[in-house]
């Protein structure tokens, strides 16, 4: 699985479908979308993370860099989000961040095509 | 020569850009984007000009429409920032609409040396946005994908450590 993280519209998924050659409809079959907002009503994060490993990729937006919250639901939700990043990035044989649509490999390599 | 400088609030993505472009040889030319609306905006662009000075900027502003600005022949030119410039090109009523800023931008770059252009992250506190607020955080983060894409040198700042992220080769100064 390849983990692709980075800040709202970074050019996560425009990074995903450049490097499987996928379309729109693809990319919805295949990965694996803002999973950050999966973890509600989620009480094992583990199981999860289990879950969605299974999939080719997966792709989560970086939702902790702001303040936090006041709403406690937020809080513990925005929190689990986090969490939930290190548990996929554990499994993950690859893990990308998008900066201004730019990848930065932070763990493994980028498959050959 | 186009670099891209990136940082979220406060990273030192400014002091950054100065230092680098006060690396340049020729005319330095700073390209103020920020209308001097109120009193923050006051104290923020006192705090820029005080960085700038004894740094040889001549200052230049201009709200919207960049790519006709005054620019002296074969200047090095630094753009603070973009962020402001789209809110200019969004809201102000001289303003061109979302894509006069990445247009006026990459016509900016054809009149200069070597442009520089700073420009925040803004998406990395959550996606819980809506209306005007997500319209423009789609807007920035589209217009920085497209000028890094452009850019020879693209640097991400955070807290005051200068990331490579791109380089292209055979880049002179």
């Amino acid at each position: 699985m390849i983990f692709i993280t980075g800040p709202l519209f970074s050019g996560k998924r425009t990074f995903a479908k450049a490097l499987f050659d996928w379309s729109d409809g693809e990319l919805l079959e295949h990965a694996v979308l803002d999973a950050q907002d999966l973890v509600k009503n989620e009480e094992n994060l583990d199981a999860l993370a289990d879950r969605l490993a299974a999939h080719p990729v997966v792709i989560a937006c970086e939702v902790g860099g702001g303040v936090v919250p006041l709403d406690t639901e937020e809080r513990t939700n925005r929190e689990k989000a986090g969490r939930l990043a290190c548990l996929l990035a554990a499994r993950a044989e690859t893990v990308v961040r998008l900066c201004c649509g730019l990848p930065e490999v932070l763990k493994g390599e980028l498959p050959c095509r | 020569m186009l670099t891209l400088v990136i940082g979220g609030a406060g990273s030192g993505k400014s002091e950054y850009a100065e230092s680098h472009a006060m690396k340049l040889d020729g005319r330095r030319v700073y390209l103020a984007t920020m209308e001097p609306f109120g009193a923050e905006a006051g104290r923020r662009i006192a705090r820029h000009r005080k960085m700038r000075e004894n740094k040889g900027y001549e200052t230049i502003e201009r709200f919207t429409d960049v790519g006709n600005a005054p620019i002296p022949e074969g200047a090095n030119v630094l753009l603070e920032d973009l962020g402001n410039l789209l809110a200019n090109e969004l809201y102000s009523p001289a303003g061109g609409g979302a894509g006069a800023a990445l247009t006026g931008v990459c016509a900016l770059a054809e009149k200069c040396r070597h442009l520089t252009v700073v420009t925040n992250e803004i998406g990395a506190g959550g996606a819980d946005y809506e209306g005007n607020t997500l319209t423009y955080m789609k807007e920035l983060g589209r217009i920085n994908c497209g000028l890094a894409a452009r850019a020879d040198r693209v640097i991400e700042v955070i807290c005051g450590i200068p990331q490579v992220r791109k380089e292209v080769k055979d880049v002179d100064d």
